[in-house]
């Protein structure tokens, strides 16, 4: 009898003292730097360590609690950042929560089919995605479809009005178009998701416009991206270096 | 004879104990370093603060690696109780001392009579803020704050600050030639032997990215400019932490 008492006091004092991940994460980061918002925390490939997004960028937290590292990981053997495929990860989970009825999607017209699919966070007030658009045509002709994300920039007054103007229009791909060309897309206003994916992409730590990612959620430089041929490129390879990692 | 003959040997013996000496874990660190980068030069590998981590010192820049070679981290370590930033901690104590091997003839110093601090400074000639910074001189040393200046020409050796800066060394009254090239005088045009090369390459080496830099006496970089009474309340506060976010 008393065997079994102590055994299940030491139990108890165990699961006392056992913080979720989300706790151990969220009371480090809170004593480092209070201001700093956690968004997501999951178990990391280091042994040893959580991983979380804390500001939309990475942190790596030990179990204890006790130690915090700010900035990426990677797997020596394998050459590979695992703060980056961690990062689009948490991206690709985020973005198949968001349907096309909150996109604008440039699919190839038929008889084209689409091989690869883009998101692209983008404003329309921004130089570099008005020229990835205007390139629209041979991305699509590539076999590329492109989503379409809003993601106007605080540093455009205005753009999230223009976002907003575009997205309340008839025919939105047209307006977007246009707006993109240069047009003042007009001052219409409707129920928009302008907002949610703009609070979106802060949390996901999308640094700019325009930012592309593959289906898989990993981020492409924008120079290659800016070219319809590279990113054709691009993203053959990682679907045939995924297909080899499965 | 004999003596001669034995002391090489000691010296051999000496040799092959220091290689010895490398634990399995600090090998097998190096050894992941490089493998993810093979043109890679390591100053130092040892047991890090993280437990099962070494650490290796990398130009001005601290690595984690985990004790069987598999994992590499790189960012800031945290010490999350104590709230205090291990790596740049280990990196102040690094630069501390590649800083004081500098002799006080390779500075130009400007000291109070009774000097409280000692601030080391990488100035260029031409900086904006390193002439604000020198302009206010008297009001550093009246708080009792020593400055030693080091030379750093920002456009580097083969630049018109490179040359001003060997002619401000080379001329007779060294300080007063500082000051009038501070003012925007051009300095009498001047060739001796001089440090001015070296305390640029010292710089790289201590993270200097921009002039001004000033380091403190254990080895942190506390600023660029910094007003009289900034400077002397850093000095008073050196060792407490100060993290991002707060």
């Amino acid at each position: 009898m008393r065997f079994v008492f102590i055994v299940s006091g030491l139990l108890l004092a165990a699961v006392a003292s056992a913080a979720t991940p989300e706790e151990t994460v969220r009371q480090a980061m809170n004593a480092l730097a209070p201001k700093v918002k956690v968004d997501a925390v999951q178990e990391s490939t280091i042994p040893g360590f959580y991983e979380a997004i804390a500001g939309g960028e990475f942190v790596y937290v030990t179990k204890d609690g006790r130690y915090v590292i700010d900035g990426n990981a990677y797997d020596v053997a394998n050459r590979r950042d695992l703060t980056a495929s961690a990062r689009a990860r948490v991206r690709k989970d985020a973005l198949d929560k968001i349907g096309p009825d909150k996109r604008i999607v440039f699919a190839p017209p038929a008889p084209l089919m689409a091989k690869h699919t883009v998101t692209v966070f983008t404003d329309v007030d921004c130089p570099f995605c008005r020229r990835f658009h205007q390139q629209i045509a041979q991305y699509n002709a590539k076999g590329i479809a492109v989503d379409y994300i809003f993601y106007p920039l605080q540093i455009h007054p205005g753009a999230d009005k223009h976002a907003e103007a575009v997205w309340c229009s008839k025919d939105r791909p047209n307006a977007f178009t246009a707006a993109m060309a240069g047009k003042d897309p007009g001052k219409a206003t409707c129920a928009n998701p302008v907002s949610e994916l703009t609070e979106l992409a802060k949390t996901l730590g999308i640094g700019g416009t325009p930012t592309v990612l593959a289906d898989d959620g990993t981020q492409i430089s924008s120079q290659i991206a800016m070219s319809p041929d590279q990113l054709a490129a691009e993203l053959d390879r990682l679907a045939a270096s995924s297909a080899a990692h499965n | 004879m004999k003596l001669h003959y034995c002391l090489p040997l000691a010296l051999a013996a000496l040799a092959a104990f220091a290689q010895a000496a490398e634990k399995p874990e600090d090998a097998a660190a190096r050894a992941a370093l490089q493998q993810l980068v093979p043109q890679i030069k390591i100053d130092t590998v040892e047991a890090a603060p993280l437990p099962g981590y070494r650490q290796a010192i990398v130009g001005s820049q601290v690595v984690y690696v985990s004790d069987d070679g598999k994992y590499m981290l790189q960012g800031t370590l945290y010490d999350v109780q104590n709230k205090r930033d291990l790596t740049s901690s280990r990196l102040a104590v690094d630069h501390k001392r590649k800083v004081d091997a500098v002799p006080e003839s390779k500075r130009v110093v400007f000291a109070p009579p009774k000097p409280k601090y000692k601030v080391t400074v990488f100035t260029d000639l031409d900086c904006g803020y390193c002439r604000k910074l020198h302009s206010q001189i008297a009001d550093y040393n009246k708080l009792g704050i020593e400055v030693d200046y080091l030379f750093f020409p920002r456009s580097g050796l083969n630049s018109p600050s490179y040359d001003k800066a060997v002619s401000v060394w080379c001329a007779k009254d060294r300080n007063a030639a500082f000051t009038a090239a501070k003012a925007g005088k051009t300095p009498t045009p001047a060739k001796c032997d001089n440090p001015v090369a070296e305390e640029y390459k010292l710089g790289a080496q201590v993270g200097v990215d921009g002039t001004p830099s000033v380091y403190a006496p254990d080895g942190t970089r506390i600023g660029g400019y910094l007003s009289p009474t900034e400077m002397l309340s850093k000095l008073e506060n050196l060792g407490k932490a100060t993290l991002a976010g707060n």
